[in-house]
């Protein structure tokens, strides 16, 4: 019952979505293309080796991405991840420091995150009316705060045995694991959410949630999903951050929660909720990616390289508001 | 035809924010200097003589700072630079061991790696040009003290808070000279005050003391916020007592003199551009092959004159400039337009 009154809800708006949504990838594609032909011109360093070996700083940020898709797609925000993935990697690396075998690492990072999403999910349930962006907000401060008293006054933390996290931040040739590692779980929650009932429902609940749960969709049982596994995310985006500086400190996955949004944004995923997929976010991600390795390669100050960025976001954002309002005038005229 | 527009538009706004001033590969070295942040008056001041010397000598200095003052984003900034074909990286790090990883990367790749006013561990760097040691400013403080003084009387320490690193081990450092030496025991250290590095909190600080300490003659104050803030309420209210410690030039201009009218005699602050000079030299020693940043190796670094490669507090190897400079009424106005 509920999977098909779900599918009902989602029947109109998805139709006519997604043919913007699928226009919306095709200039993605078009702009990856753009931005790889720009930065091969633009800094002769430029290759395909290069972009490889600078890469895994950035795809930590992919992973938060995929899950702060669905959560987008709920209509709903969480700025907290930014914290899970400091208080996550200072937790492993305490951990990791006793000597612990490295999939106890490994699954410290994981559970860590996984309550710190928990956290948000049950106060996000068990309070409905309270707004996620300051739930997040407070959970941020508070999870940071954690780590802050946890790493105590000197700050930072750095493993002493390295052997672990050297050995997930290693490559097959010249692609790195956690290149692997995005993809395949761009594939999983791709389709999880374009292709799956679960997806439907979040649709379902980000187009209209009253509906949604009068349609008998366990609206609140599907958010406490999402959150927690956004905080099993963050644990793994802050064991590849380990990876690449060996330790954590409080500044560790700081801002990462607005990088994961603007990638999602502006890969068409909109944060009033029940639109967009996972494979603009992806292609988006992408186009971020190289567009910072081309320039930073040239050594473009980096506020202007975020200027970029922003600049690109507000267009993402804009042009498709400014479209529509162009075909209803046009259809105005026309009438 | 949406398609195109939007992403001509698109493309439009990337070349345009993307001009960026594109150099020539010339002859020379090619050194790279990464900052702890953009926006950092008093390194710029140390980068600018690190860009001159090393040009004056033939190279090219690109100066690049990370997006934000964190080790993450220095370790973007290194990626990009291991890319690039630099023959060296000069570091002020954000973190001590954060780094190691990156540098270390950088070294295999055959890149020369320095630091200089922040240094990474010892596994990260092959050498760390030190402004100056704990034991010289603490020496150069305390003798300033017993100066001002005449020899003997009290005087007390105006520091920055309680926990402050660097200022802890320099105020250790005055004491133990002070206790090590027949020549200080005329001195009587009365408190260690501690303004937290505000304005207002060091004034009172500073009222505070002259209150208690009717007898004080000197008080020291090893931050640039503190001799400020005491400089500015001793030469106000008239006070007897005077003032040295680390500061400004610019911040102490109107407080620095050697009559009554004003507070401050002299005081004393790193030498930044001397810093960046040596830096550079040592950078482009490296890169010649002159060095390998092993103890005990020496070099010259242009006028400034011989220099031997010590060992760093912590295990590492380092080149320490030498003493903090003097700012007297003679000096101060031309540095005070620098710093």
């Amino acid at each position: 019952m509920a999977g098909k009154s779900g599918r009902s809800i989602n029947n109109v708006p998805e139709s006519s979505i997604k043919r913007m949504i699928f226009s919306w990838e095709g200039i993605l594609v078009l702009i990856f293309i753009a931005v790889n032909i720009f930065c091969a011109f633009f800094s002769e360093f430029y290759n395909l080796s290069s972009l490889l070996r600078q890469m895994p700083v950035y795809l930590a940020e992919v992973f938060l991405m995929l899950t702060m898709a669905y959560i987008l797609v709920l209509g709903e925000i969480d700025i907290s991840v930014g914290s899970i993935v400091c208080l996550s990697a200072t937790m492993s690396c305490i951990v990791c420091n006793t000597n612990a075998p490295f999939i106890v690492v490994v699954l410290t990072a994981l559970i860590v995150g996984t309550i710190c999403g928990a956290i948000n999910g049950f106060i996000l349930t068990k309070f409905q009316e309270l707004p996620p962006m300051i739930v997040t907000l407070a959970t941020q401060i508070i999870f940071r705060g954690i780590a802050e008293i946890v790493l105590g006054s000197g700050g930072s933390i750095s493993v002493t045995n390295t052997d672990g996290f050297r050995m997930i931040g290693g490559k097959v040739g010249e692609v790195p694991y956690i290149l692997f590692l995005v993809l395949i779980l761009a594939v999983i929650f791709a389709v999880i959410l374009g292709k799956s009932t679960f997806g439907r429902r979040v649709y379902a609940i980000g187009t209209n949630r009253l509906t949604a749960y009068y349609s008998g969709i366990h609206v609140q049982k599907i958010r406490m999903i999402i959150y927690t596994v956004m905080g099993t995310i963050s644990g793994l985006c802050a064991l590849f951050l380990v990876a690449s500086s060996y330790g954590a400190n409080t500044t560790t996955g700081n801002g990462f929660e607005m990088d994961a949004i603007a990638m999602a944004v502006f890969g068409g995923i909109s944060s009033t909720g029940g639109k967009g997929n996972l494979a603009g976010g992806v292609i988006s991600a992408f186009i971020i990616v190289c567009l910072r390795v081309g320039l930073g390669q040239k050594n473009v100050h980096a506020q202007v390289i975020l200027l970029i960025i922003g600049v690109l976001l507000v267009a993402a954002v804009a042009l498709p508001n400014i479209v529509g309002q162009v075909k209803r005038a046009v259809q105005v005229k026309n009438k | 035809m949406n398609k195109k527009v939007i992403s001509a538009l698109l493309c439009g706004t990337m070349i345009l924010g993307a001009a960026s001033p594109v150099f020539a590969a010339g002859e020379g070295q090619k050194i790279a200097l990464v900052g702890k942040s953009a926006g950092n008056a008093f390194f710029e001041i140390a980068a600018a003589s690190f860009q001159e010397t090393v040009e004056a000598e033939g190279g090219e200095v690109e100066v690049v700072y990370p997006e934000t003052a964190t080790a993450d984003a220095q370790i973007k900034v290194l990626d990009n630079l291991i890319s690039q074909d630099f023959d060296a990286i000069c570091i002020a790090a954000n973190d001590v061991n954060a780094l190691q990883a990156k540098l270390e990367e950088a070294m295999d790749a055959g890149i020369k790696v320095s630091s200089f006013d922040s240094a990474p561990n010892k596994d990260s760097r092959q050498v760390f040009i030190n402004q100056a040691g704990t034991q010289a400013v603490g020496q150069a403080l305390i003798d300033a003290v017993l100066d001002i003084t005449g020899g003997e009387g009290q005087f007390a320490i105006l520091s920055a808070t309680s926990q402050a690193a660097n200022q802890n081990a320099w105020i250790e450092a005055m004491q133990t000279i002070m206790e090590g030496d027949e020549k200080y025991s005329g001195l009587e250290l009365v408190e260690v005050a501690y303004g937290d590095d505000e304005p207002q909190k060091s004034t009172d600080q500073t009222a505070a003391l002259i209150q208690n300490y009717p007898d004080l003659k000197v008080i020291c104050a090893p931050t640039t916020v503190g001799i400020a803030a005491a400089a500015k309420y001793l030469q106000d209210n008239e006070a007897t007592c005077k003032l040295t410690g680390l500061g400004l030039p610019s911040e102490m201009l109107e407080y620095t003199g050697d009559d009554d009218a004003h507070s401050c005699p002299y005081f004393y602050l790193w030498d930044m551009q001397g810093l960046g000079k040596l830096s550079a030299y040592a950078t482009m020693a490296l890169v010649s092959g002159d060095i390998t940043g092993a103890l005990d190796e020496t070099f010259t670094a242009g006028d400034l004159g011989e220099y031997t490669i010590t060992e760093a507090d912590d295990g590492g190897t380092e080149i320490v400039l030498g003493e903090p400079l003097q700012f007297t009424p003679e000096n101060i106005e031309e540095y005070a337009e620098l710093y």
